[in-house]
């Protein structure tokens, strides 16, 4: 049997010992409470925020940035060739126009590819992008026809063929100056539909920017190609 | 005044005491149990919420050209890229490279596009400076589906493409100080070649022409 003084003592141990059972289980306890809390609050920001970090590879943004730059340097290509073709000065300083300000858009959206740490390199066929639905979920575009639909692979609206281009090269004069100008509105009419596909499927600000731009200067300049197509018709 | 307590009753009372701490214990200890089992159901949840919210938002894992590393890969580091019009380049004793994969040029650049002749290889680099990846290969080596093979796994611009005579590989790629010696056609390397260095703006010059300036013997397209 135990004296009063030893067994005080083992009882004091053994207060001593759940006290600190329970500062480990408090510890553990409030470790977890918090990274709950910091999880919590991550996961919900992730899931609210509108747009986190920058577009994927096989965006929207990231395929007009791509296809949009392979369509903008073979207008400056073409600018380039009617400018050594002919010495008319009102086709040479549309064509200085086009070649100057695609080159630079060129450049924003090859810029863009880079910011996003993306390769220039396409992630799937041209136009996937084009194929996929819109912000509204529709198939085909802002004005729903068919027309408007493309498929992945499909070469992209109004670029000239290589023959086209080997063609133009081999004509001066009105001659050139009236292919070039068939061939540019047709170019203008597919950038213009490339630009509104992206519209109609991107809330990305700086893209949507560009891709406006795209669609006010080039509707200009097919309207002025118009008219100076037909003042070159006989 | 209250009674004295006789001894068994004082012993009583400290059992009594003894037992109603014990009790007091034992619910304190159940508590955090629950407190524990709680919040570490709650973290889970927590956890798991995160995984979801990380798998629907990127669904999608971002490439960075940066990030792509190949097995094989000469990188030649800082080059120059001067032009020196008219003087050839011995590139393999300036740079030790052969093909050329960068170093001094000439004016013209030459027009990406399918060769079937070899061409200029003053000309040929300058192309490389605005980003273009040179695609030679051993004539002795690819039959004509190899090369329609090759042709079809390259992007349609910046790319040339052209026989290269006592290739030391079936096919070598080349970007600006950077080329890779390829097995054949179907070396899977040859896709993360093209990811990392086509049209890349490690070059002096990205997103400058490859059309517009001359076309070398043998331009198919």
């Amino acid at each position: 049997m135990s004296t009063p003084d030893t067994s005080a003592k083992t009882e004091s141990a053994a207060a001593l010992s759940v006290s600190s059972g329970q500062r480990t289980r408090r510890i553990i306890a409030a470790t977890l409470v918090a990274l709950f809390v910091l999880v919590g609050v991550f996961a919900a920001g992730r899931l609210t925020a509108p747009r986190v970090g920058t577009p994927a590879t096989i965006s929207a943004e990231a395929g007009f940035a791509r296809d949009m730059q392979i369509h903008h340097n073979q207008a400056v290509e073409m600018s380039m060739m009617i400018r050594d073709l002919t010495d008319d000065p009102e086709v040479r300083l549309l064509a200085y126009d086009i070649a100057t300000s695609q080159a630079s858009q060129s450049g924003q959206l090859y810029g863009y590819l880079v910011e996003w740490n993306l390769p220039q390199a396409q992630a799937e066929p041209s136009m996937t992008w084009m194929a996929r639905p819109t912000l509204e979920g529709d198939l085909h575009g802002h004005d729903g026809t068919e027309e408007s639909a493309h498929n992945p692979g499909d070469p992209m609206p109004g670029l000239a063929t290589p023959e086209q281009l080997a063609n133009l090269s081999t004509l001066s004069g009105v001659e050139a100056e009236r292919e070039f100008l068939t061939l540019m509105i047709a170019h203008h009419i597919g950038g213009v539909e490339m630009a509104e596909a992206l519209l109609d499927r991107s809330d990305y600000r700086s893209v949507t920017t560009l891709a406006r731009g795209v669609v006010a200067a080039q509707t200009g300049e097919i309207g002025m190609m118009e008219t100076l197509l037909a003042a070159r018709t006989p | 005044m209250p009674p004295e307590l006789t001894v068994k009753q004082q012993r009583e009372a400290r059992r009594a005491e003894k037992v109603a701490a014990l009790k007091k214990q034992q619910a304190a200890q159940k508590r955090n149990r629950l407190i524990t089992l709680i919040a570490s159901g709650l973290a889970s949840a927590g956890v798991l919420a995160l995984v979801i919210a990380f798998v629907v938002t990127s669904s999608t894992p971002k490439v960075d050209p940066a990030s792509i590393e190949i097995e094989g890969l000469n990188e030649f580091g800082t080059i120059t890229a001067n032009h020196v019009d008219g003087t050839p380049v011995d590139y393999e004793t300036a740079y030790g490279m052969s093909p050329p994969a960068g170093g001094d040029h000439w004016g013209a650049w030459l027009n990406c596009g399918v060769y079937t002749e070899p061409q200029q290889n003053e000309n040929a680099v300058h192309a490389l400076e605005h980003g273009a990846l040179w695609v030679t290969y051993n004539p002795d080596e690819l039959s004509e589906d190899d090369v329609s093979a090759l042709r079809g796994e390259l992007p349609e611009s910046y790319v040339i493409l052209s026989p290269y005579p006592d290739l030391q590989a079936p096919v070598v790629m080349s970007g600006w100080a950077n080329q890779l010696e390829l097995t054949g056609v179907d070396d899977p390397r040859l896709a993360d070649f093209v990811t990392k260095f086509w049209r890349s703006a490690e070059v002096p010059e990205p997103n400058a022409s490859c059309t517009g300036a001359i076309d070398g013997p043998g331009k198919i397209s």
